[in-house]
């Protein structure tokens, strides 16, 4: 059947991929049959084929009046805020990871390492509950507070509206960093130990070794997950923000997956929903590579 | 080998977790085999009524738009239903999975054999096809062919049914008429402590700044409860926004009743049976919302109010740290019978000025609807029809609305009952391996809606279901304090003074089929309930008068942006239908 042992080779290989083909087909493209609901005006129970097909009419109504671009326009920079701050401060989990490596004791490393990776598996409702405890107005630190006379009624932490990007980034930063910082340890663990001793046979200090050595070793694992981090500038989750929002911070905390929630699926508006992911994948598909490019020019090598 | 200790506690996690998983599971099993093995003892009690049960076991899904709970019923009422039946209930609950299980059910052209859902949405599956068909079979059902009338001016109003075929059955029917009202207590009037009020000397209370000065002055006698947490007037939660068909803050949104008003999605239904949009400054929401921002600034509101949900609000009512509530149900978390003897319980409290809203009794039902699955054939249905049938019968809405017999009531000489173990619902007593173990309030009827009210008469006591208007229970609560009440106000029960001084507004129950939301209006309304709470939770803490009226301009303004003017025009006309069903009455 096959004149030559290449082509045959070249079946078999096919054969070897075509279930990762499936795989990605079924989950990654199929699913795109989805934003067909972006066009009509679909409404359970009545299925989509007997919906009304209605063009761009989702997509203006994002738009249409001022008072929409403008609260658009706050959810977006709440978004890239949120997103930003994180990326601001990607650097952190990686010089926390450097500074654990450094621990002497390795039972004391082991406890911090656990103890820092631990809240990662608090699902984000329970740390709702343990900041509610904590920060209620008979909570723990109101109660502290106000028997050491400092305040006299109690503080509201939860609804005030201020700080609160930054208040998110603390929250996801506890919950996060030991998690994240354990690529950064497997990273150094693979740091060639005859580099680090060369270095202290050439009078190296402890710093000067971390400097020259440690993180430019794992720079390139860095920047790898900062890039990646990028292109899912616009995916902050919901969880978090639908957890900690409330209708005093509302303006401040509503990230688009949180605002695609709230305005849209939980109410059942279906097409307005799909409308507004659209257009985030091609914001997302945009910055993806535009990053790209960036990485070509600055380290001469993209990463797709 | 750093990850190699990881994985192998994360296993050992694991392993433990499946291993108490796994335990649970075996638990279920002996416990359903226990009830299986004392299902033999009472089948033949269960057989003398007729409907024993029959077949193989059966597992009905209900889509359940009342329930709390999703999954198999388990406890007691599995057990009632298991004997007579041989059926397991299935319950699948939006309001526990979401509202998203609708799409997906739908889409897949089954939603349940048997179906509860809202109205509107009924009507919609309907059209659908998603529902069956029923209007040959109900005459063969005693029970359910009783309610004839209310069901047929149900079905009659369907869209798009000029055949007058049956596919619903009304919930909570009653048996009295569309305009009597036949409680004591409406469902939301301001309620006081009757100790604290009385420690004041019983003044009366002219207007809503005269409750508020009688409620500062509880406060400023009982800043704390016993137990020496603090105490507010007001409690209130965020978590109930937005529901019932009403925009807007649940606990205003139920206090405009209090001056006679009613909300309607957006709009307000007045006393003199016109609509304004909720943004009138004139309208009772505006009113209410200064009254708690009042409430606010003389130190009288909890300060958790904005952050905290029904359940953390609930646990303060339980524990005495809240001196005012307002729906007639919300002091079973307070008054018990200790409490109403010793006087420290919760009762209505007139304010002079105020003219009391309530809907008539709900004789063409309360608003949501059962019907029979589309996909049902064969012997499944008429299996599901005698389960329905029963679930209507005086036997089923005993189980329903009292309990069982030994367990939560006994029969008098004369055939009425007498109330026992009362609060077997609040504190979840443990009910006897005989009739199916576990807690009482575990073991409750999970489908939580019943075909007929609790206040209609069962034939065979010639008393309501619902125990509150029981003989006997009217002679244990005749207590000093209700004594003392009625002396005071000249009358033997609150809604009693209400009619008795022309205070109370009673709206006719109707039965008129209700458009539903198009797409372009669902989103609208959303986006509109959104900023509607945000702005009038900042309200309700603002400083002053100038930042709360600021504050209500720039909401009127954002709503006005989002389309606010299409959704009080479509909800005045969605609702004038019904205004004009309830006219006809008058």
């Amino acid at each position: 059947m096959f004149k030559n042992k290449k082509k045959l080779r070249g079946y078999k290989e096919f054969l070897m991929v075509l279930p990762f083909i499936i795989l990605v087909i079924m989950f990654c493209y199929y699913p795109l049959y989805g934003w067909f609901y972006a066009f009509f005006d679909y409404k359970p129970p009545k299925p989509l084929s007997e919906a009304e097909f209605v063009g761009l009419k989702w997509f203006s109504y994002m738009l249409d009046t001022p008072t929409k671009r403008a609260q658009l326009g706050q959810v977006l920079l709440n978004t890239l805020a949120v997103s930003g701050l994180s990326i601001l401060f990607s650097w952190f989990p990686m010089i926390f990871a450097v500074f654990l490596n450094e621990i002497k004791s390795k039972k004391y490393r082991k406890f911090v390492q656990t103890a820092t990776t631990l809240p990662n598996f608090i699902s984000w409702v329970l740390v709702y509950s343990i900041a509610y405890c904590v920060f209620n107005s008979t909570g723990v630190i109101n109660s502290l507070l106000g028997d050491m006379g400092i305040i006299d009624k109690p503080i509201e932490f939860l609804q005030s509206s201020e700080h609160v990007w930054f208040k998110m980034w603390l929250w996801l930063t506890w919950k996060n960093a030991g998690w994240a910082a354990i690529m950064y340890i497997a990273a150094i663990a693979g740091i060639d130990e005859e580099l680090k001793e060369a270095a202290r046979v050439d009078g190296a200090n402890r710093m000067q070794i971390i400097r020259h050595i440690t993180i430019p070793s794992i720079l390139p694992t860095y920047l790898v997950l900062l890039f990646l981090n990028i292109a899912n500038f616009l995916s902050n989750g919901m969880e978090q923000f639908f957890v900690f929002q409330n209708n005093f911070n509302k303006d401040t905390i509503q990230v688009l997956d949180l605002y695609v929630y709230n305005i849209a699926m939980g109410s059942g508006g279906y097409p307005l929903a799909t409308a507004i992911s659209i257009f985030k994948s091609v914001v997302s598909i945009i910055l993806l590579c535009v990053t790209n490019k960036i990485s070509k020019v600055t380290r001469g090598e993209g990463f797709i | 080998m750093k990850f190699k200790k990881l994985a192998s506690l994360l296993v050992a996690t694991a392993l433990a977790v499946t291993t108490l998983a796994g335990c649970s599971g075996d638990d279920s099993t002996a416990s359903t085999d226990s009830s299986t093995a004392s299902n033999t003892t009472t089948t033949t009690e269960a057989s003398s009524d007729g409907s024993a049960a029959s077949g193989d076991l059966l597992t009905i899904e209900i889509y359940d738009a009342a329930a709390n709970y999703q999954g198999t019923q388990s406890g007691w009422f599995a057990k009632v239903v298991k004997d007579r039946f041989n059926i397991e209930l299935n319950i699948i609950a939006p309001q526990v999975a979401g509202d998203a299980i609708f799409q997906t059910r739908a889409s897949s052209g089954n939603l349940g054999d048997i179906v509860l859902l809202d109205a509107v949405q009924f009507a919609e599956c309907v059209d659908s096809g998603l529902i069956k068909d029923i209007t040959a079979d109900l005459p063969n059902y005693s029970n359910l062919a009783a309610y004839k009338e209310q069901i047929d001016v149900y079905n009659g109003g369907l869209p798009n049914n000029a055949d007058k075929k049956t596919y619903g059955i009304p919930t909570e029917m009653m048996n009295t008429s569309p305009t009597s009202y036949s409680q004591d207590v409406i469902y939301s009037s301001p309620l006081l402590r009757w100790d604290l009020y009385s420690e004041l000397g019983c003044p009366d209370i002219a207007d809503l700044n005269g409750l508020l000065d009688v409620l500062g002055q509880m406060m400023e006698k009982h800043p704390t409860n016993e137990a020496g947490d603090p105490a507010y007037p007001f409690s209130l939660w965020a978590d109930w926004d937005g529901g019932d068909g009403m925009l807007g803050i649940a606990n205003v949104v139920q206090l405009t009743t209090w001056y006679g008003e009613k909300l309607r999605g957006s709009v307000i239904l007045k006393p003199d049976g016109t609509f304004t949009p909720l943004t009138d400054k004139t309208g009772s929401y505006y009113k209410i919302l200064h009254f708690l921002n009042d409430a606010y600034r003389r130190g009288l509101v909890d300060p958790d109010s904005g952050v905290q949900d029904w359940n953390t609000a609930c646990a303060k009512m339980g524990a005495g740290q809240v001196y005012l509530m307002w729906y007639s149900w919300q002091v079973g978390f307070w008054n018990s019978q200790e409490r109403l003897e010793n006087g420290t319980a919760f009762i209505f409290i007139p304010v002079a000025d105020q003219n009391y809203y309530t809907d008539a009794d709900a004789y063409f039902g309360s608003g949501r609807v059962f019907g029979v699955g589309s996909g049902v054939e064969g012997e499944k249905y008429e299996r599901i029809m005698k389960f329905l049938n029963w679930y209507a019968s005086p036997e089923g809405l005993t189980f329903q609305h009292v309990g069982i017999e030994g367990f939560n009531y006994t029969v008098n000489e004369d055939g009425t009952y007498t109330a026992i173990n009362t609060n077997a619902l609040m504190d979840n007593l443990p009910v006897p391996e005989e009739y199916g173990g576990a807690g009482y309030n575990d073991g409750n009827n999970a489908i939580n809606q019943w075909i007929v009210g609790a206040n209609s008469t069962n034939p065979v006591t010639g008393e309501t279901y619902a125990k509150d208007y029981w003989k006997s229970w009217k002679e244990t609560t005749m207590t000093q304090m209700k004594k003392d009440w009625a002396a005071k106000f000249g009358a033997a029960e609150p809604v009693d003074w209400m009619k008795q001084n022309n205070k109370l507004v009673i709206s006719p129950n109707v039965s008129v089929s209700l458009a539903a939301d198009t797409n372009d209006i669902g989103v609208i309304r959303n986006q509109c309930n959104e900023s509607v709470c945000d702005y009038s939770w900042k309200m309700i803490f603002a400083k002053d008068d100038a930042e709360f009226d600021s504050m209500w301009d720039e909401m009127t303004s954002t709503l006005e942006g989002i389309g606010f003017a299409d959704l009080t025009a479509f909800d005045i006309e969605k609702h004038t239908v019904e205004l004009n069903a309830k006219n006809a009455y008058k």
